[in-house]
């Protein structure tokens, strides 16, 4: 990690091992104070009932439903109330899973419960770290096994799982709600970026060749690589504070934005002023320049004595890569 | 000995983490290979390509994937098997590897290693499908056993001899993971000699050690280190076994240093180089 200041004393912060970037294993996560104390159970091959043969899919089927069903194992056996077409309860899961001296059948599918949210968890704490700070592990766990069970995950791989968290916390039943939402559509933004492609950056040669007079018809193709968001709360000064461990209460309500970028292997954070973020929100957008700037004077947020800013900001925005290219009227 | 794919032996490897990458890319230590975690640089454009392709440059690398959910009863995802095909090619993988399991039914995915029934019928569909990767792909695959959990009732024969007879059937290459073996021996009450036995080691390409955490009711494959003494006997026997094959460290929990790491690994120094001997 290594923080620094730009060319205007707006805080950056990013590095190739920060956050975002824990892979995905095969090996099986450890539940916390898990199978402590379980009673003795039946022994090895020993059998009280008929084994069930069901089909590979209906197998399937169920053993997945008992795995993922937020309320557990025997609830979701209850619910089907069989197997593929064999009738089968929860006081009959010896018929399909042999249990052992130490854990019975249902303890033996809770191993593989238990994994299954964990391993989510850990993959939604990797992508929201702040989040999960200020919610505490507890709630971050509700608000996360709520998320698993409205979004299962539908691809082969967890880059993408954590997508709609930002829309889900606004409806998580916790008067952090609207902060946590702001938060994790920023955590989400730095996942995106770390994801998306690299362009072939708009450089400050390019712009230089350029005829001033053209300037006012130019409009400019965003980089996959850079995102402008606009906050109800001041939550990148909420990360930042958390990265360096200086453990930040929830901040109350206040407008912020915030740039999100990366250059190479490095994401960083730039804070945006009003005029700066409803500038680069309309050159994100595909305005020319000069609507943006007619706009923006026309709302008092930009006025002359922004001239030197505007030519430092966008030199800035061009030096870090915002922009893969410029079009200009013929 | 013969049936090796005309895979080499890469000799000592290590699985490539996301928090030795500054150390690799500032020291470039000298690593026989790496085993990436396909899914991991699957569906992205950015960072993670950035470091894999520098790695991939200077390391011979193989895949190691969690997703393909071979035993699994929806069909094949053919978009998964296109990235996949294209990361090999990408990546230049000296092969590709999944696991012998499901890890989705119906459209989701658990992103779990689920355990098999062990039936005929399991076996009949996992080997067709197999045999449709490795024709997708171009190359033999590789299967891991897992660690496991549980055991279903309606298994007809045991995990070593479903394995024996799935790479038979379908003609593809083992990934042999002692520490799997010797987890689900302890979870499940079977004798490693027997599952040692029964397995056809001219087709084991590649293997994995790997530590793992007794939570008293059980054993769990956490891959956190270092190896314990009996899963490295394992691995010797099995190393013998198969006369040679290319062998990694699995270290995914509470990950230290690169070199701590590293010198875990080499431990296995002390058999390969008679082993490597022997087969080659």
């Amino acid at each position: 990690m290594r923080p620094l200041k730009d060319a205007f004393g707006v805080a950056l912060e990013g590095g190739p091992q920060g956050a975002f970037s824990k892979e995905r294993a095969s090996a099986t996560p450890v539940r916390r104070a898990a199978f402590a104390g379980s009673p003795a159970r039946r022994s090895k091959g020993e059998r009280a009932v008929p084994s069930l043969a069901p089909s590979l899919r209906a197998l399937q089927e169920w053993f997945a439903a008992a795995v993922t069903h937020p309320r557990g194992v025997t609830e979701s056996i209850e619910e089907r109330g069989k197997i593929g077409e064999e009738p089968l309860y929860a006081d009959e899961l010896e018929r399909i899973v042999i249990p052992t001296a130490a854990l019975s059948s249902k303890e033996r599918i809770d191993i593989y419960r238990d994994g299954y949210r964990a391993r989510l968890v850990e993959c939604l704490v990797d992508d929201y770290p702040a989040v999960a700070y200020a919610l505490g592990e507890d709630r971050f766990e509700t608000l996360c096994h709520g998320y698993m069970a409205a979004h299962p995950s539908q691809s082969p791989n967890l880059n993408a799982f954590g997508r709609h968290m930002a829309e889900w916390s606004q409806g998580f039943a916790d008067p952090m709600a609207p902060f946590v939402s702001d938060l994790a559509r920023l955590e989400w933004a730095m996942v995106t970026v770390l994801h998306a492609a690299p362009a072939q950056n708009l450089s400050l040669a390019e712009l230089s060749r350029i005829p001033p007079a053209a300037f006012s018809t130019a409009t400019f193709t965003k980089s996959d690589t850079a995102l402008a968001l606009e906050f109800a709360f001041p939550v990148n000064a909420f990360f930042q504070a958390f990265r360096m461990d200086r453990q930040p209460s929830v901040p109350a309500r206040a407008w912020s934005a915030t740039a999100v970028f990366r250059d190479g292997a490095t994401l960083w954070r730039m804070d945006l002023s009003p005029p700066m973020h409803a500038l680069l929100a309309r050159l994100f957008g595909g305005s020319t320049l000069g609507q943006a700037l007619d706009e923006l004077a026309a709302s008092g947020l930009l006025t002359e004595a922004h001239g030197p800013d505007v030519m430092r900001w966008f030199r800035d925005w061009v030096g870090h890569g915002f922009f893969g290219g410029i079009q200009v009227a013929a | 000995m013969e049936k090796r794919f005309d895979f080499p032996n890469l000799g000592i490897g290590l699985g490539l983490r996301t928090v030795h990458y500054g150390h690799l890319l500032e020291h470039w230590p000298e690593v026989g290979w790496f085993e990436i975690l396909s899914e991991n640089y699957m569906q992205t454009a950015g960072r993670p390509l950035y470091f894999l392709d520098q790695i991939a440059e200077r390391y011979p690398v193989v895949m190691h994937g969690v997703s393909m959910s071979i035993g699994g009863a929806d069909p094949l995802d053919r978009d998964y098997l296109t990235e996949l095909k294209a990361l090999k090619q990408r990546t230049h993988a000296r092969w590709v590897s999944d696991h012998l399991c499901w890890t989705g039914v119906a459209g989701k995915n658990t992103h779990d290693l689920l355990p098999m029934p062990y039936t005929d019928e399991a076996l009949r569909h996992t080997a067709a499908r197999v045999r449709e990767v490795q024709d997708f792909l171009e190359s033999a695959l590789l299967l891991e056993n897992p660690s496991s959990y549980l055991e279903f009732a309606n298994s007809s024969m045991k995990e070593w001899e479903f394995l024996a007879a799935l790479a038979e059937e379908a003609d593809c290459g083992l990934l042999l993971d002692v520490n799997n073996i010797f987890v689900s021996a302890h979870n499940h009450g079977f004798s490693v000699a027997d599952y040692l036995a029964a397995l056809p080691f001219h087709r084991v390409v590649q293997m994995h050690v790997a530590g793992h955490t007794d939570v008293g009711t059980h054993f769990v494959d956490t891959h956190i280190g270092p190896v314990i003494e009996p899963v490295w006997r394992l691995a010797r026997d099995a190393y013998e076994r198969a006369g040679g094959a290319s062998l990694m460290l699995e270290w995914d929990a509470e990950i230290p240093s690169f070199d701590e790491v590293h010198t875990e690994a080499k431990k296995a120094e002390t058999f390969m180089a008679d082993g490597a001997r022997c087969a080659l």
